[in-house]
């Protein structure tokens, strides 16, 4: 009792004192470990290009007023080098020797997992944008809030969709690699199928970053499921497609978490890429309002205008959390994590990303969009009802 | 009829056909493997260099390949050897005026130099090329036929004919040529082979040479049937570690023996066990090699 209570009074001062230094200077600092090389660099830059460009907008507009003063804002950056251990280690070090005001998340599932425990230890509020897993907000921990949709719903619109094709799609192969994110994915849809009446004809877990599928196409060529859900990295989704059409295997249609929306997926596979369902949270048009970047749409110009790259909704959802941080400071009127962390659960406002509020857990309430390669465009196909009409059977590979 | 016996032979085990496609798959998947570890084992068994750097060599020699193919449009195949003669160059520098300086050292050091080279190739890679995934893609990557009810994929079987050739050639090559069997003498006994005129300084770096022109020619292969990104290096490198082993160093037969061996095993394990444990199946055997026989599967007994 008195060790708690005494804990209270040196997290008060600490916080007092860190809010003064910021005061002095009138900078608010997040800090963010990303992964900047290594495997995961791919991804990982969205965040760091999305934190950026998120800090000098809002910057450029005049900055944060906190209680009447006037604030701007600073990331400080450090490469995980795509090794979560680093990454934990990285976060530590953010709090207690820089002395970062807020956190910003890293990429993947996996790192998330870890960071958000130094948040919670240290009782920093961390908002994060590239963690899905169930598992990241099924702790009750109070500090960590996340912008991706909930894992286990990722092939929920999917599953909604199948049902309203002609002929639709009765069996099913379900591939997930073994990380936390995607084996969240794989146990939500194992649900979703079953009380869609779906028969789960093949449901396979594979190794993260496996190159070789040949074996796996095998099976599912000898089950002939009519669909197949694959819930993986988008290295083992391009190696998936090239490897069907080296092995003639065609279902009905397949889908993925993650890849298909981007330009990079397209550009290594070229014509292939088409048929490929795939999901994203985020379609950049005019109708999403953003306080800083006007909308979305113009949002995605000035992205590419200056990185040289098309964004996604890894790059929107980094920018969300950023404005949500700013939209829960100036609500709070106050730098105190805690009291800013109370202000994050009550945020409710529309970005460029959408609408962003927080569940009791952390996370935001999202639908994933279904999207379609189709000559080489990513289209919109269905959210609640049909946008586009997909292209649905897929012809076998000889006849593309 | 056909459909019904299918569905009753699928609730005892895979069927057949499907146990044919499998082991076709390993067949054709351990070709690549084998040309993989192929240079890793040679630079290993004559240098006694255990080239951590086996992978990004494979790595630059995918880059090499897919640039040529996007600049020309000349197919992958024919630009091979382009791509070997370059990591041949590569490999000849690397060895001559880095790997010779310690090639006294302990093996620790020898390790400790490839493992730094690794890790300047793949952030140099990075550098250069981005993270993007890169793939070779000629017009008929997709190609496939039927041999029965197995299905054979093209590019993977010119990939397993060509890892088979050049097994073969680097065999004839150590056992037929004067410069061959000089490389064989220095590996067997280096102070003999001095003592009839062999000069050890210009072998090794054309050993080396060797072995990254091989690793080059598995990169192109690689980015035909899958794709190359800076970091594929770290894997390659350690599959291709746990071929040489399985298969032994004495002799580039023992290696395509080594690939085809876990290639097999991989496909099947996929098949009976489940694909989340290839890297279990890959590591169990190399152990049971290691107990059973500790010089390789076709490696002379101890």
């Amino acid at each position: 009792m008195k060790s708690g209570y005494s804990r209270l009074v040196i997290g008060a001062l600490l916080a007092l004192g860190m809010s003064m230094t910021a005061a002095a200077q009138g900078t608010i600092t997040f800090g963010a470990s990303v992964q900047l090389t290594g495997s995961l660099a791919n991804t990982g830059r969205y965040y760091k290009d999305a934190y950026n460009f998120a800090i000098d907008q809002i910057n450029a507009a005049g900055g944060v007023t906190v209680g009447g003063q006037k604030y701007q804002l600073a990331l400080k950056l450090y490469d995980n080098q795509s090794d979560a251990n680093l990454s934990v280690r990285q976060y530590t070090q953010l709090i207690t020797q820089d002395k970062v005001n807020f956190l910003l998340g890293p990429y993947a599932s996996d790192f998330t997992i870890d960071d958000s425990a130094v948040a919670e230890k240290y009782e920093i509020p961390m908002i994060e944008g590239g963690g899905a897993s169930d598992q990241i907000f099924s702790r009750g921990y109070k500090y960590i809030f996340g912008t991706l949709a909930s894992a286990s719903d990722y092939f929920a619109s999917t599953i909604d969709m199948m049902g309203k094709l002609d002929p639709a799609p009765k069996t099913v192969a379900l591939l997930y690699a073994d990380d936390s994110f995607d084996v969240s994915v794989a146990d939500g849809t194992r649900k979703l199928a079953g009380a869609a009446g779906l028969d789960l004809v093949l449901d396979s877990r594979y190794s993260t970053d496996a190159s070789d599928f040949s074996s796996i196409l095998s099976q599912i060529k000898d089950k002939n499921p009519d669909a197949v859900l694959m819930a993986g990295h988008e290295t083992e989704a391009l190696n998936f497609i090239r490897q069907a059409k080296g092995l003639g295997v065609s279902p009905k249609m397949y889908a993925f978490t993650v890849g298909v929306p981007t330009a990079d997926f397209r550009q290594a596979l070229g014509a292939d890429a088409n048929y490929a369902f795939g999901m994203t949270t985020w379609i950049p048009n005019s109708s999403l309002k953003d306080d800083y970047f006007g909308d979305a749409e113009q949002f995605d110009k000035a992205w590419q205008a200056k990185f040289d790259y098309a964004p996604d909704y890894h790059a929107a959802s980094g920018v969300a959390t950023v404005e949500a941080f700013v939209k829960a400071i100036e609500a709070a009127g106050t730098l105190d994590p805690k009291a800013v962390r109370d202000a994050i659960a009550k945020v409710s406002f529309d970005s460029l990303y959408g609408h962003v509020a927080f569940r009791d857990n952390g996370q935001i309430d999202l639908r994933q969009t279904v999207v379609q390669v189709q000559d080489g465009k990513v289209m919109p196909i269905y959210t609640t009802d049909f946008a586009n009409k997909p292209d649905y059977p897929m012809p076998s590979w000889s006849d593309r | 009829m056909g459909r019904r016996r299918r569905s009753r032979s699928r609730e005892r085990g895979p069927a057949i056909e499907l146990l044919l496609q499998v082991l076709a798959n390993g067949v054709l998947l351990g070709g690549l493997y084998a040309l993989m570890a192929l240079g890793l084992a040679l630079v290993w068994g004559v240098l006694n260099i255990v080239n951590l750097a086996h992978g990004a060599l494979i790595m630059l020699g995918g880059y090499f390949s897919y640039y040529l193919f996007t600049a020309t449009g000349i197919d992958p195949f024919l630009t091979l050897p382009l791509t070997m003669a370059a990591l041949f160059v590569i490999g000849y520098g690397l060895q001559r005026y880095l790997l010779n300086l310690i090639v006294r050292a302990p093996m620790f050091n020898t390790l400790l130099i490839t493992f730094g080279l690794d890790v300047v190739l793949t952030y140099l890679a990075q550098l250069l090329f981005s993270a993007d995934f890169r793939t070779i893609n000629p017009s008929y990557a997709g190609a496939h036929f039927n041999i029965g009810s197995v299905t054979i994929p093209l590019l993977r079987l010119l990939a397993f004919a060509l890892a088979a050739a050049l097994t073969a050639l680097l065999a004839i090559f150590l056992t037929r040529s004067r410069t061959g069997r000089a490389i064989r003498a220095t590996s067997q006994n280096l102070d003999a082979a001095r003592l009839y005129g062999v000069a050890p300084r210009s072998l090794y770096a054309l050993t080396f040479a060797l072995g990254a022109a091989l690793a080059g020619a598995a990169g192109g292969l690689y980015g035909m049937v899958s794709q190359i990104t800076p970091y594929i290096g770290a894997e390659l490198t350690a599959k291709s570690f746990v071929i040489a082993l399985i298969g032994g160093l004495d002799n580039p037969l023992g290696v395509l023996v080594g690939g085809l061996v876990l290639g097999l095993a991989e496909a099947l394990g996929t098949l009976y066990i489940g694909p989340t444990f290839d890297n279990v199946i890959s590591f169990g055997m190399l152990v049971l090699v290691l107990i059973l026989r500790p010089k390789g599967i076709l490696g002379r007994t101890a």
